[in-house]
């Protein structure tokens, strides 16, 4: 697999606050989560990789050339940033045509090239309408689209999904996967938000108090547990009594239930308590840890993390 | 029935999924180029709307009519009251021209280049840029490079028509441009120099604010505030400390220019105490109102990071 990021052992001072501190990690082909509360470092490490600002010590490599000695590199990458970055007067067509004339495009190429962007993200349709008239999701549209444009190698989005509504999200999460897969764009996915990192990315590395806390697949993190999940169609009442009868642990859990234990015979006990209960079964398997518990462990504190 | 071998293919399928760019990249010049050309058409509210384009074409206009104005007095005045009857009443020509339009330059230079800058950062483009192949120091050059090359339009195009009407209304056109022909230079000289000041001065306004009206505001004021403050401290004062008093006039400062081009001083310079000052001190004064500002412009962008 092939490299395209490599951060050795980076460090930013600001005066008297450390934003990075001696990290180091890699960053191969595919999506890659960075992720990190807020003033974790994230932000600073991945402007120190476009080259915007000078590491204290350390550097970054990204497709092989540092961004800050030499910055043509950058007309391959695409950069997506969290804030607004849209001007309200132009219409997208005419916007993203330009921002693919600024990487390097020549003018017909880039007319061309911002049609077929805008028709990849959903907006073919609204391409000669005032940006200042779309919503929020369609301004996250134009955003990735900008970044998309010039057909980079690789991309980095900065907390892709911020502000919009849970379907917005999805439909975001839906855009940066399809983004890898289909257009074969590698990705660098910052976000604070563990729930979207672990549904989209393929490794995480992450980031706290500008310290590299783990890096690695994310499957590694979420690997399976011995706790069964199982979800039922109706009576899911009886199942949970006739479960307790059998002396199983159980923790309800919105529609599913969680049934703790271990060895083959708690299937055998599940597989039972439904022919019993006559629950109608929908999903049934092992549990996935979440990311969260990786720093319930680490005895880190991502709570506010957790509940959004 | 239908003859299957008479059948022709009508359509085709083409496969409009993800298509990678494999063009050319033309990078860095590729991305000035561009910055700048966007640069000219906000300047000039081309490729938007209606109301965009209003206010710069009504500045040309007023600047060309003003041009059209003197070439057809000086015309009149030669054809009715006789040939060198223009020169004689000494009639406002090109020397003059700057000194007459300048609150008009100034004030198209006060609406239009808060627009090359302002928005940008405002709405956050700027981030945009500086993560693509180009330094803050080659968008601002663009940028201000953008500026100019409007500026100099709008300095040269009144000239050149005032040029066109002198000669045509002239009964002998060719012995007029005989007669004449360094006044070309000299304007294309002494416009450049209004341009590049009223550009800097502007843009580097621009800078220090999001708010396109604020610069507009602050620049027009600059401009009109400094002429009666430092014309009647000058006089009050008097002696040296007077005549660079005067020198603080911010809207004269290209007319010096103009009129040591030209070596004739212009009405609104006449009687000031800077013109007491050797010519050398007052080109010298020009520069440093353009490179200091320059730099001062330069060193807020070339840092500049999303």
């Amino acid at each position: 697999m092939e490299t395209l990021l490599v951060a050795n052992k980076l460090t930013k001072h600001y005066k008297d606050v450390v934003a990075l501190d001696d990290v180091s990690f890699e960053i191969q082909d595919g999506i890659t989560g960075l992720l990190g509360e807020n003033g974790a470092g994230k932000s600073t490490a991945i402007k120190i990789i476009l080259g915007l600002i000078e590491p204290t010590s350390g550097g970054a490599e990204i497709l092989g050339q540092d961004a800050s000695e030499d910055i043509v590199v950058r007309s391959r990458l695409g950069y997506m940033p969290e804030h607004d970055c849209l001007p309200t007067n132009a219409t997208a067509s005419g916007f993203l045509t330009h921002m693919a004339e600024v990487s390097g495009l020549p003018p017909s190429q880039a007319r061309s090239r911002a049609a077929d962007t805008l028709r990849h993200v959903g907006l073919f349709e609204e391409r000669y309408r005032s940006m200042g008239g779309y919503s929020t999701g369609m301004k996250q549209r134009v955003k990735l689209a900008q970044a998309l444009v010039h057909d980079p190698a690789m991309v980095l989005l900065d907390e892709p999904t911020a502000g919009l509504d849970p379907a917005g999200r999805e439909e975001m999460l839906d855009l940066v996967r399809k983004t890898h897969r289909e257009f074969g764009i590698s990705i660098l996915f910052s976000s604070h938000l563990m729930a979207d990192v672990e549904r989209t990315c393929d490794r995480i590395v992450v980031l706290q108090g500008g310290k590299l806390i783990e890096s690695g697949e994310v499957t590694k993190f979420t690997e399976e547990t011995e706790t069964v999940f199982i979800e039922v169609d109706d009576r899911r009442e009886e199942l949970v009594e006739v479960l307790q009868s059998k002396g199983v642990e159980i923790v309800p859990d919105g529609n599913g239930i969680y049934v703790e234990g271990e060895g083959e015979s708690l299937y055998d006990s599940v597989r039972d308590a439904l022919v019993e209960s006559e629950a109608p079964l929908r999903r049934m398997g092992p549990r996935r840890r979440p990311l969260t518990e990786l720093f319930e462990h680490e005895g880190e504190d991502f709570s506010e993390v957790r509940s959004s | 029935m239908t003859n299957q071998a008479s059948i022709q293919p009508t359509g085709q399928v083409f496969d409009i999924g993800y298509q990678h760019y494999d063009g050319p990249r033309e990078g860095r010049n590729r991305s000035r180029l561009a910055v700048y050309k966007d640069g000219i058409k906000i300047a000039l509210g081309l490729g938007r709307g209606a109301r965009a384009k209003i206010l710069p074409f009504v500045f040309i206009g007023i600047l060309v009519v003003v041009a059209l104005v003197m070439a057809l007095i000086a015309g009149a005045a030669d054809r009715f009251a006789g040939e060198g009857a223009a020169d004689a009443l000494n009639l406002p020509s090109h020397a003059e021209y700057y000194s007459i339009a300048s609150i008009i330059l100034f004030i198209f230079a006060a609406i239009a280049a808060p627009e090359l800058l302002c928005p940008d950062r405002r709405d956050g483009v700027i981030n945009l840029y500086l993560v693509r192949p180009l330094t803050g120091t080659d968008y601002i050059a663009a940028r201000w490079g953008a500026f100019l090359s409007v500026m100099l339009i709008v300095v040269w195009l009144p000239q050149l028509i005032l040029l066109t009407g002198l000669v045509m209304g002239d009964p002998e056109p060719v012995d007029y441009l005989k007669d004449n022909w360094t006044d070309v230079p000299k304007f294309l000289a002494a416009g450049a120099a209004m341009a590049v000041y009223v550009s800097t001065i502007a843009m580097l306004t621009a800078a220090f604010t999001t708010r396109r009206a604020y610069a507009s505001a602050f620049l027009v004021g600059l401009f009109v505030i400094t002429t009666p403050f430092t014309i009647g401290l000058a006089e009050e004062i008097g002696g040296t400390i007077g005549q660079w008093i005067s020198m603080f006039n911010l809207s004269n400062i290209p007319i010096h220019v103009n009129d040591i081009i030209f070596d004739e001083t212009s009405d609104v310079t006449q009687g000031l105490p800077a013109t007491e000052l050797p010519e050398w001190v007052r080109v010298a004064w020009f520069f440093a109102w353009t490179i200091g500002p320059g730099a001062i412009i330069w060193q807020k962008y070339r840092r500049l990071a999303p």
